[in-house]
């Protein structure tokens, strides 16, 4: 079952292919916001670059979590699927591959410009930087993912994601900035273990958590 | 029937009223806690007990949570957002008091210790909270998604207590009790303001319990 909803989603999307070109789009155009605004202290970038590079992809993911969810709206799919006999935790966890599988795929596509325009020297291991991707992005979509579950049928949808994400992903957007920082500067992994430490846990808490709660979430 | 025609709940309101009176006059005439701050550490033994409140009462928002969940009684519900409601409240008290005590102590308003930053984006998740309840779709629908928020809200503490903690170690010159002030242990002080706040606190949610219940009759 989890495997089905994983490759309904994908094939959705293979199909449209809206959520990461919306995303990526979104994620290039922030980019170019941001390396606009900071050109009147290029010097400072390098010290920046951690924290605009998680502000992207928070923004990024409200907007792709936003239309992932979606899809669950439009022709009323939700209650057709919650009719049957499915568990909805496995569904959860579904929705927070697919999500991963969409943002991680978005994060490759737009990271490139993001060095570019922001002229950001490449002098760090990319397994790491892609290890502290994975499971940022894993503990921003585990909540995300949630929360959007949560907002589904609300009337006012498209503000309520982000006022309930970003507080509660707040600890997630302080390790994953201070990972980033500590690898930009080219500290060794045991520097900055704890605070991958710290995202893993999130990302652990809040996928069981969602698993658990979301049969009482999704009702007919 | 009005809540204060009840003889008992207007007692108990006017206690509630003396007490208040009680406690500002004890804050007031109590000796700083730490003589180089002079009047304005007094706002310490008002700021601690209101911490513990909050916190306690948010903790309370998780427990009924729960028991909603499982039980399915709306009276969990109900107890829930009158826990949430005077929670907020003082959550902002902390929010009040915390800067005022900072200012003199450590020259900013806002120094990020993580206690104060913990609370902070607390406050913004039931903040968020309120604003599902208010419009996240249908009675039945708002009271499960609250009761999900609840407890996700309380689940975030640890994680944002320890992040802040860890992002800026300088701030953990937090004081202490019965390590930073001169009266040494406030313990007791503290237990004696608490006990006059919790009376309050039931007269309160006495209050907004029954107004909760009297919407709900309303609508239906």
């Amino acid at each position: 079952m989890l495997v089905h909803f994983i490759l309904k989603d994908l094939k959705i999307e293979l199909r449209s292919k809206e959520i990461i070109t919306s995303m990526f789009i979104f994620g290039l155009s922030v980019t170019l916001i941001f390396a606009l605004a900071f050109q009147v202290a290029p010097a400072m970038i390098r010290e920046f670059a951690p924290g605009l590079l998680w502000v992207v992809i928070l923004f990024t993911s409200v907007l792709g979590l936003n239309r992932l969810f979606s899809l669950e709206r439009d022709e009323h799919a939700l209650w057709s699927w919650s009719a049957g006999p499915i568990d909805r935790g496995t569904v959860f966890i579904a929705k927070v591959i697919s999500a991963l599988i969409f943002v991680i795929f978005s994060e490759i596509l737009f990271i490139i410009p993001f060095f570019v325009f922001l002229n950001l020297p490449i002098e760090f291991s990319f397994f790491q930087l892609g290890l502290i991707l994975f499971v940022g992005t894993g503990a921003i979509v585990s909540v995300g993912c949630l929360i959007s579950g949560i907002t589904l049928q609300a009337s006012q949808r498209d503000v309520l994601i982000p006022i309930l994400l970003f507080p509660t992903a707040s600890p997630v957007a302080i390790a994953a900035t201070k990972c980033t920082q500590l690898l930009f500067n080219q500290k060794s992994i045991t520097e900055w273990n704890y605070w991958l430490l710290i995202l893993g846990s999130f990302f652990v808490i809040f996928t069981l958590f969602g698993y658990l709660v979301f049969n009482k979430i999704v009702e007919e | 029937m009005p809540f204060f025609n009840h003889r008992n709940n207007l007692i108990h309101a006017g206690i509630a009223v003396a007490l208040s009176a009680i406690n500002i006059f004890i804050v007031i005439t109590l000796d700083p806690p730490n003589a180089a701050q002079g009047i304005f550490g007094n706002i310490f033994y008002i700021h601690v007990p209101v911490s513990w409140t909050a916190f306690l009462l948010y903790f309370m928002v998780m427990i009924s949570g729960i028991m909603f969940l499982t039980k399915k009684e709306s009276i969990w519900d109900h107890r829930g957002l009158a826990f949430a409601e005077v929670g907020t409240l003082f959550m902002f008290l902390i929010l009040t008091t915390g800067p005022i005590w900072a200012k003199p102590a450590w020259g900013h308003f806002w120094p990020w210790e993580p206690r104060l930053t913990t609370s902070l984006i607390l406050f913004l998740i039931f903040l968020g909270y309120f604003m599902l309840r208010e419009f996240g779709g249908n009675t039945e629908q708002v009271s499960r998604y609250g009761a999900v928020v609840g407890i996700l809200a309380f689940l975030d503490v640890p994680l944002i207590f320890f992040s802040v903690k860890f992002w800026l170690p300088e701030m953990q010159s937090h004081p202490q009790v019965g390590s930073y002030f001169d009266s040494g242990n406030l313990f007791p002080t503290f237990l004696v303001i608490f006990s006059l706040i919790t009376f309050i606190i039931i007269s309160t949610l006495m209050v907004r319990f029954r107004v909760s219940i009297l919407k709900q009759n309303n609508i239906n």
